[in-house]
């Protein structure tokens, strides 16, 4: 079969033993940032982006994977000892597995969150090969009106449906636009909102945006209102399941990569839906109910983990083959794919087969490196969580120095970092989410593109969209999305 | 988790001053757009559309916070963590280490400018856990845990991943 040779032809590539080290590091360093407190995957890859000056695409794509389900591994040890999720994927762990590690079972709940993890992980990366090729093939006969429409559905996925507020969602969003204007305008060479400043010719980067509104933000807001704030440590021990636990645990893992894969490729954004389905419907089944908010059930830790990793590993489908970001760090990757001057989307399985193919194939390996770090080596990333927090926060500082100056070689970047943290400290306090702004800015101005392209091939004429079957489904499906909870609202209060 | 479980027993004016400083990003962004040329091509659109499309629907978000600010405050808003009162001088200590940083960067080089941040912020995230800032011995402390965390940064960006950082000195190691 072709996609067999391919895949082959991948594993060749990313078996070389330097791409090997680069998965290698990435693994490693994915899971102790998502151990950490404060540094997630897509900061992380952010702070890192300049390094593909550098890097040959293949082996810094291998890396900034290995970062992102690194993360996942590392978030769920977190979310069992501390309580304080480091990712939101991991939040739904932290319901029963800090309950679970209260009572003793820390051991458990870790070996379940990494087995299913890895279990999840590599089901969804057959699911990934598997999938892949059959949507981009299908993805090349998209035109710029459905593209300009699926940017638009991602756009209200990630504003209006994640968070609390449509509103907030939306302010954020535009906001994330907003700063996606500034610079050099792609078709005709205008230059938007420069104010004249050399600096910002170019466009904001994002390592800048991201690493101020989420790292130095967090730097701050940590000065500010979480000084006072108690962490409280569970006891670690032997990462160990029993018999029963395993066979409690097999039904959880697959029921949350099922629910966790779909949800991943469609531009629906991020892992808090399909985690709190697979807590919900773990719930539901559980014949140990009575576990379930007192002594912690396994099924509320196995079920919800395997659902992150799938869902996660499933945002590479719509990354590569049709070059729309799910999530924050699969825009970041978006943006790094840019630097090389790679179009992510359907003919990259064509112009960039091997990057590609190398890629899913370091998937396999990563997830088999990421077992090996969090089962037996568990004890090692949990000395991490000893170093004091206003040493660890200050330290990201340097780090987050190291990303945005090592971009542009720009101290204006600097303050304008300031100025954004500033931002994200507000944003935080009230409560708008920021993942919509990072997608905003990313997708903005290749939205825009898409739209007069598509306005082009209409010769002016807005009725492209709905003349063409495929775009008008998904204009319908960008309606349904904005008003079905306002409906189910009115309903239920009328 | 806060102490006082009541939420936000504070009035609303943070909040409208966050829709009052959305309505002017999205008067900035109109007054920008009146600007850029309309020139549209075979598009129907040209450059100055989507600043057009941005400044209303932010000026429409801006109304629209403005209105739940007034109106009872934010909808659905989840208590923030953390304590109710703003540490300032914590927060002061980490945002000059951070604007420091961006002032010296390019005259005290990477390892020495970003030592100093460090020193600066870890001193503030130390008075906002409510332990003292500590006196000469604390600080010498932790400038040689910055330039400890900073050096190998910094060779490391430099030296293996080619990244361009400033340096004190020429030699490459500074």
């Amino acid at each position: 079969m072709d996609t067999w040779n391919l895949l082959l032809g991948g594993f060749a590539t990313a078996a070389t033993p330097i791409n090997l080290l680069w998965a290698f590091v990435g693994c490693a360093l994915g899971t102790a940032i998502g151990v950490l407190p404060g540094l997630g995957p897509a900061v992380t890859v952010a702070m890192l982006l300049p390094i593909t000056s550098q890097v040959e695409p293949t082996a810094s794509m291998i890396f900034f994977c290995g970062i992102y389900y690194g993360a996942m591994y590392g978030g769920s040890t977190t979310s069992i000892l501390l309580n304080t999720p480091g990712e939101t994927g991991t939040m739904v762990t932290a319901l029963e597995g800090f309950k679970m590690a209260k009572s003793g079972r820390a051991g458990a709940a870790l070996a379940t969150s990494a087995i299913g993890s890895f279990v999840a992980g590599t089901i969804a990366t057959v699911l990934v090969t598997l999938a892949a090729p059959l949507m981009a093939s299908f993805a090349v006969k998209l035109g710029p009106p459905e593209y300009f429409c699926l940017m638009l559905l991602a756009f209200t996925t990630v504003s209006a449906v994640l968070g609390q507020s449509t509103l907030r969602g939306m302010t954020a969003l535009f906001l994330g636009l907003a700063m996606g204007l500034i610079g050099i305008d792609q078709i005709t060479g205008q230059v938007r909102y420069a104010g004249g400043l050399p600096e910002l010719m170019d466009g904001v980067e994002v390592v800048l945006v991201a690493v101020g509104l989420f790292a130095v933000a967090e730097a701050l807001y940590n000065a500010l209102y979480e000084g006072h704030s108690p962490t409280e440590m569970n006891k670690m021990n032997k990462a160990h399941m029993t018999r029963s636990e395993w066979k409690r645990s097999w039904p959880a893992w697959m029921r949350g990569t099922l629910i966790g894969f779909p949800f991943g490729t469609i531009p629906a954004g991020g892992t808090e839906i399909p985690t709190f389905l697979s807590y919900a419907t773990e719930r539901k089944l559980s014949k140990h109910q009575e576990e379930f908010g007192t002594t912690g059930a396994i099924e509320g830790v196995a079920g919800p983990e395997a659902a992150n990793n799938a869902a996660v590993t499933a945002t590479l489908v719509p990354l590569l083959t049709l070059g729309i970001p799910t999530s924050v760090t699969a825009a970041i990757l978006l943006n790094a794919f840019q630097n090389y001057g790679i179009n992510a989307g359907p003919q990259l399985f064509q112009t960039s087969s091997s990057l590609v193919w190398a890629l899913i194939a370091s998937l396999y390996i990563g997830n088999v490196m990421l077992l090996v770090l969090n089962l037996p080596m568990v004890g090692l990333w949990v000395k991490l969580l000893k170093i004091p927090k206003a040493q660890l926060y200050a330290g990201i500082l340097i780090f987050a120095t190291v990303g945005v100056y090592g971009m542009r070689q720009s101290a204006f970047d600097l303050y304008l970092m300031y100025g954004l943290a500033l931002v994200g400290l507000i944003m935080r306090r009230y409560d708008f989410p920021i993942a919509p702004v990072i997608v905003g800015l990313i997708l903005g101005p290749l939205a825009e593109a898409q739209l007069r392209n598509a306005l082009s091939i209409g010769s002016g004429s807005w009725v492209v969209f709905v003349e063409r079957p495929m775009s008008l489904s998904l204009l319908v499906l960008v309606l349904l999305v904005l008003l079905t909870p306002r409906l189910l609202a009115w309903h239920r209060r009328a | 988790m806060s102490q006082t479980p009541t939420p936000l027993p504070q009035p609303a004016w943070p909040e409208v001053f966050i829709g009052v400083g959305v309505l002017a990003l999205a008067a900035f962004l109109a007054w920008g757009a009146s600007g850029i040329s309309s020139e549209a091509g075979y598009a129907g659109v040209g450059p100055n559309f989507l600043p057009w499309a941005v400044s209303a629907a932010l000026a429409a978000c801006g109304v629209g916070l403005l209105w739940e600010a007034r109106t009872g405050g934010y909808r659905d808003r989840e208590p923030p963590s953390g304590a109710e009162k703003a540490d300032w001088p914590a927060f002061v200590w980490v945002s000059v280490g951070v604007l420091a940083n961006a002032a010296l960067i390019t005259t005290l080089g990477f390892i020495v400018s970003c030592a100093l941040c460090f020193v600066l912020a870890v001193r503030g995230l130390r008075v906002a856990e409510g332990k003292p800032g500590g006196g000469l011995h604390q600080t010498v402390k932790d400038a040689m845990v910055g330039l400890l965390i900073a050096a190998p940064v910094y060779w490391l960006f430099t030296k293996i991943l080619a990244v361009n950082l400033p340096g004190l000195t020429a030699t490459g190691w500074l």
